[in-house]
C-alpha cells in the first residue's frame, strides 16, 4: 500500500517537472519572438510561475519519496518548496517594479496602445502642479 | 523506493529542453533593445537556474546543492528593485 502511494507521489512529482520544462520553453521562446517590452512581460511571467515554481514543487514531491537520496532527502524537499514559495512571491513583484519603473522613466514606448490611465493621471497631476 | 533508474534516463531529456530555454534568454539578454528587456531576461534566467540546480540535485545525488537556489531567487529580486529605482529615481539608494 505505502509503496503504491511513493509510486503516485513520484508521478506526479514527474509531471510536474515536464509541464514546467513546456511551459519553461515556451516562456523563453515568447520573449525572443514578442515585439515589445510590454508584451514580453506576459512570456517572462510563463517562464518563471509555469517554469520555476511548478518544477520546484515537483522536484520536492520526486526528492521525497527517492531513498537514494538518504536522510538529506528532506532537505530538498524542504530547499525545493522553499524557493518556490520565495519565487511565487518575488517574481509578480519584481516583473510590477520593472514595468512601472519603465513605464514612469519611458525607457520604451508604448506602442500598441489604445488607453494608459496611468499617463493620463502623471498629467494632470503636474498640471495641478504647476497651477498652485 | 530507489528511484535512480527512472531519473537516469528522464532527467537529461529534462535538462536539453532547459538548456534551449536558457539559449533563447541569452539570445534576449545580449540582443535586448533596453535596459529593462535585458533585466527581465536575466531574471528568467536566475528564476530557471534556481530549478535546474534542483534538478542537479536530484540527478548527482548532493543534497546540498539545493541551498544555492534560495541565494539564486532573492539575488534576482535585488536586481529588479535596485534597476527599478535607479529607472524611477535616478539614484540607487542605499
Amino acid at each position: 500500500m505505502f509503496e503504491v502511494i511513493e509510486w503516485f507521489v513520484f508521478i506526479i512529482g514527474l509531471i510536474l517537472i515536464t509541464i514546467g520544462a513546456i511551459c519553461d520553453l515556451a516562456g523563453a521562446l515568447g520573449l525572443v519572438r514578442f515585439p515589445n517590452f510590454f508584451v514580453r512581460l506576459h512570456a517572462a511571467t510563463v517562464g518563471t510561475i509555469g517554469g520555476a515554481v511548478i518544477p520546484l514543487f515537483g522536484i520536492a514531491l520526486v526528492s521525497a519519496v527517492s531513498s537514494q537520496l538518504g536522510p538529506f532527502r528532506w532537505t530538498v524537499a524542504g530547499g525545493a518548496v522553499i524557493a518556490a514559495f520565495l519565487i511565487m512571491i518575488v517574481a509578480p513583484a519584481g516583473s510590477h517594479a520593472l514595468a512601472y519603473a519603465a513605464h514612469k522613466a519611458k525607457v520604451v514606448p508604448v506602442e500598441p496602445k489604445v488607453c494608459d490611465l496611468l499617463e493620463e493621471h502623471e498629467k494632470r497631476k503636474a498640471k495641478e502642479a504647476e497651477k498652485k | 523506493m530507489d528511484t535512480t533508474y527512472v531519473l537516469d534516463i528522464y532527467l537529461p531529456v529534462v535538462f536539453a529542453v532547459f538548456l534551449a530555454a536558457f539559449t533563447l534568454y541569452i539570445i534576449r539578454i545580449v540582443k535586448g533593445p533596453s535596459v529593462v528587456d535585458m533585466a527581465l531576461a536575466v531574471d528568467c534566467l536566475a528564476f530557471d537556474l534556481a530549478v535546474f540546480i534542483g534538478l542537479l540535485t536530484l540527478y548527482f545525488r548532493t543534497p546540498f546543492l539545493i541551498i544555492g537556489a534560495i541565494a539564486l531567487a532573492l539575488w534576482a529580486y535585488i536586481l529588479d528593485i535596485y534597476i527599478a529605482k535607479y529607472f524611477v529615481r535616478r539614484e540607487v539608494g542605499e
